[in-house]
């Protein structure tokens, strides 16, 4: 982005992957990367927020899948108690729907790649020297 | 064998499948790992469409022969 890619030194690679955690892009936007952080913020939000729609809001419950939705934090707290109040017990789940395994498979790729986000966050901050513009 | 590989196509595209929905998850997947890897703007919109493109001809050839294997065995 056109923010600075060489971010703060004195920053802590652990705060910057602990709110990277807590609000998608959050990591980016302590480090500087303003840029950044809206994008990450915005699309990771984004798929999460439409995981939960495509899915008929019932896509995060106690299940391994939640492993991946957690991964993207603050937003997949927010919402899990609406899963929970549309769907008080398993039972009450369509499960055979195609759109609610679509909308569970976006909301576990949003965690995921909230993941990916929080470590790039991480790296920046910890090897400021590495070169970035290797992909 | 052909009607049934028009079907395939056809049934990709319609939006009663949510197999469409396979299109905006990896545009978002292609741009923001695009993003953790470059910083210039311009590399990063050209690299996510490469990366699109890669992975949709590569799933949608596996698609293809995992569908005609099942339709021959």
């Amino acid at each position: 982005m056109t923010d600075s890619p060489t971010l703060l030194p004195s920053r802590s690679p652990l705060a910057a992957l602990a709110l990277g955690w807590l609000i998608p892009g959050g990591g980016h936007a302590y480090g500087g990367q303003w840029g950044k952080a809206i994008l990450f913020f915005s699309l990771v939000t984004g798929l999460l927020v439409a995981g939960m729609a495509i899915g008929g809001g019932t896509v995060i419950l106690y299940r391994l899948w939640l492993v991946a939705q957690l991964c993207a934090g603050g937003p997949t707290i927010a919402l899990w108690p609406i899963s929970q109040y549309l769907a008080p017990s398993h039972a009450e789940v369509d499960w055979a729907s195609r759109w609610h395994d679509v909308g569970t498979l976006y909301t576990a790729v949003a965690g995921l790649l909230n993941l990916l986000v929080m470590m790039d966050a991480y790296l920046r901050l910890a090897y400021p020297e590495r070169g970035k513009e290797n992909a | 064998m052909w009607d049934a590989i028009a079907g395939f196509f056809a049934d990709l595209v319609s939006l009663s499948n949510p197999l469409w929905l396979y299109y905006p998850l990896c545009a978002v997947v292609a741009v923001v790992y695009k993003t953790t890897k470059l910083d210039d703007p311009r590399k990063i919109a050209l690299g996510a469409v490469h990366f699109f493109v890669s992975v949709s001809l590569g799933m949608f050839g596996l698609g293809l022969a995992f569908y005609l294997i099942s339709q021959i065995f």
